[in-house]
């Protein structure tokens, strides 16, 4: 035990001899961990966020398309879907977008369902929402956009190019803004009349499945019923976001690639090319009557040394970043320029994969390339160092 | 004595990255409640999407069938796919001519 | 301790075009608290038969007695345990690590001993005090004049109170007056009790009163024996 603590005494005696190039090194590593741990724990924390609060969403949204386009679905659809066993509540969804050009911003209508949101607390002050004409709740983003609050008034307008204004009965919390930041929420009756929907149709339809292993086969019934719709279920949603994240962290970690393809040269360079300074030494070191091994344990040391200090350094500085900071260096490229853009407020979700994959990416090359070209000088026969 | 010090660091970020990871499994279980919440308001609202690609509609919802088009909102901008561009497009760009005026 | 070497042979690169036979053959031993000097001109395998006797390298044939042990079949964590506890190397070049204390690198050999640090420490302080290298045991080796560097050198070969002192052309750097200091060194090492062979051609030190035998080598074979 003693004698490995000396070596580590050495092998820190050693890093000191090249200060500054290896506390550069130590900065250069800590700033790849940090960037690369910065850009997986975001991902993964929105990741685990949205297919945790997508649970939630609806067993069943069916559309209607044609010619592989959005189009309103008729009403009367609702009666043939209910006949399926398995099939609870089935109910047609009023909503859109608006864009509000003073404003820039784009936000979701969305007709308020009577029965689902009488359920819960949705509201800053007022508990509950009651449908009313003329009334609409608002998200906090949306609220900001107008500076409003409570009991002001918002113009939309309409499809027949009347301005139509709605009183703010409430605005959501802010807890909830990952969900409702850009929601207008009005009663269906004002969304019908604002966006000229037809009677008989409707945006969507949900469709609510007692059994979540039924869902796949009454999506199968409803696109046999009725073929141009396009069953989504509750599955797919929840792959899509999965894989949507993936697709962003990737992207994100291309424009890093760079950076981490240099660290890669770098420690190949050290791997391949041992100086003719660093073989002497180790030379020395057997004459003087160190074994291989304990050559190697060195360079382990000094390779631990930089590499553990940096890793821990970059992680704990990544997490601090997405975490307690709310990821400012990486939000540009993860948000857009979306105008109302959600407070995040992230669960802290960490998993041992993305430390693995964090020490497969920097920590054991780096390892390798310290303690494989000094394997190959340690073999080689101490009387070396006496001849040139 | 250097080691002592290497190993008196090491040790100092070894339990700030346990405090943090201690942290990070205490907030999940404060946040129980509040994703509870969530995810009955998800059902509430019948949301299928979040809210956080709100600068064009067709990247609002990303689940969802629509009439994507690339150019509605801005004409000047280069989509991809879920987000906007990395950098947001010049304001005048942003904004139909009618706003403008 | 007694070295005894039977009919060593040393081929470097065997069975290539640079193929080089160092020692042909030699035979001879070394007793207790002697003081040997190789002597011959550079190539004529002094350097090669005192690494072989250093247990640096292993003979291509021969027998090699330390203490009446053949040390050329020994495993190679045995080798360096003998090197460890037997030998103590003065280098041509010194051989010193740069950038790294005075006293670091005399401490250097005592590392992977499992002794603790203040044991270590003190052992060097000893050792430098015999040298004269106390006032200079926090300057970093390259700032040291060549006399200061060798003794750092003879320093850290004493460190481990070896038997047996190893130098290979060590007065090649200095001039006479640190020259003739070495010898009073060796002198005073080899009163201690301690076995000393040197590798040199400096008239200086194969005719010094120090030394009790000087071998003469030429073309890796033993010439003469006065």
């Amino acid at each position: 035990m003693r004698r490995h603590l000396m070596i580590l005494e050495f092998a820190l005696s050693c890093l000191c001899r090249r200060k500054y190039k290896n506390l550069a090194l130590l900065f250069a590593f800590s700033l790849l961990v940090f960037i690369l741990s910065s850009i997986l724990l975001l991902t993964y924390a929105l990741k685990k966020e949205a297919i945790e609060i997508l649970q939630g969403a609806p067993e069943i949204t069916v559309q209607r398309t044609v010619a592989g386009r959005h189009e309103l679905i008729p009403v009367e659809y609702i009666n043939k879907i209910k006949t399926i066993p398995g099939v609870g509540k089935v109910e047609p969804r009023y909503w859109g977008y608006y864009y509000d050009p003073f404003i820039g911003a784009n936000y979701t209508l969305l007709g308020a369902n009577r029965d689902m949101l009488r359920k819960i607390e949705i509201l800053e002050g007022k508990s509950f929402f009651s449908e009313q004409k003329g009334v609409c709740i608002v998200g906090k983003g949306v609220a900001k956009a107008y500076f409003a609050e409570v009991g002001d008034r918002i113009t939309i307008i309409g499809a027949d190019g009347i301005s139509y204004t709605f009183k703010i009965a409430g605005i959501f919390k802010t807890a909830s803004d990952i969900l409702t930041n850009d929601l207008i929420i009005l009663s269906n009756d004002d969304i019908k009349r604002l966006f000229q929907i037809p009677t008989g149709f409707a945006t969507d339809i949900v469709v609510e499945v007692y059994n979540p292993e039924e869902i796949e086969t009454v999506a199968e019934k409803i696109k046999k019923l009725f073929p141009s719709t396009r069953p989504i279920t509750r599955e797919e949603i929840l792959r899509t976001y999965e894989s949507l994240f993936d697709w962003r962290s990737g992207m994100i970690l291309t424009m890093f690639i760079a950076a981490v393809v240099a660290f890669v040269i770098l420690a190949w360079d050290k791997a391949t090319g041992l100086s003719a300074e660093e073989r002497r030494e180790i030379g020395i070191l057997k004459a003087i009557g160190w074994e291989s091994s304990d050559i190697m344990e060195l360079k382990f040391w000094e390779g631990f040394v930089l590499s553990s200090l940096s890793f821990f350094t970059g992680l704990i500085g990544g997490y601090m970043h997405v975490f307690f900071f709310g990821a400012p260096l990486l939000s540009t490229a993860l948000k857009g320029w979306s105008v109302v853009f959600p407070t995040l407020k992230l669960t802290p979700y960490v998993s041992a994969y993305q430390i693995l994959v964090l020490l497969f990416l920097t920590v054991v090359p780096y390892m390798a390339s310290t303690i494989v070209p000094s394997w190959k000088a340690a073999m080689t026969e101490p009387d070396q160092v006496m001849r040139g | 004595m250097k080691y002592k010090v290497f190993i008196g660091i090491f040790i100092v970020e070894l339990l700030l990255l346990i405090g943090i990871l201690l942290f990070s499994y205490i907030s999940i279980n404060t946040r129980i409640d509040e994703m509870k919440y969530l995810r009955q308001l998800c059902q509430g609202l019948t949301a299928t999407d979040l809210a956080i690609w709100t600068e064009a509609r067709y990247t609002r919802h990303p689940s969802q069938t629509d009439i994507f088009s690339a150019f509605q909102d801005c004409p000047s901008c280069l989509e991809h796919f879920p987000a906007g561009s990395v950098l947001s497009p010049p304001p005048h760009f942003r904004r139909p001519l009618e706003a403008v005026k | 301790m007694t070295v005894v070497l039977e009919n060593v042979t040393k081929v470097y690169n065997p069975g290539q075009p640079n193929e080089v036979w160092a020692v042909k053959g030699i035979s001879l031993r070394i007793n207790k608290n002697e003081a040997v000097v190789l002597k011959g001109p550079s190539g004529s395998g002094k350097t090669s038969l005192l690494s072989l006797i250093g247990c640096m390298s292993r003979p291509t044939s021969g027998r090699i007695l330390i203490s009446g042990r053949d040390v050329a079949k020994l495993p190679e964590r045995s080798l360096t345990e003998i090197r460890r506890r037997t030998f103590g190397f003065v280098f041509q070049q010194f051989n010193l690590l740069k950038g790294i204390t005075v006293r670091e690198n005399i401490m250097l050999p005592l590392y992977p001993t499992g002794l603790s640090l203040t044991e270590i420490k003190a052992r060097a302080e000893k050792v430098m005090e015999s040298m004269r290298l106390s006032k200079r045991a926090d300057f970093n080796v390259e700032h040291l004049s060549g006399g200061e560097q060798q003794r750092v050198a003879i320093a850290r070969a004493l460190i481990n109170d070896p038997e047996i002192i190893l130098a290979d052309e060590p007065t090649a750097h200095l001039d006479t007056k640190l020259s003739e200091e070495f010898l009073r060194i060796i002198e005073e090492i080899k009163r201690s009790g301690k076995t000393v062979i040197i590798a040199t051609h400096d008239p200086l030190v194969y005719d010094s009163s120090v030394v009790d035998r000087v071998i003469e080598l030429r073309d890796g074979m033993i010439k003469e024996t006065q």
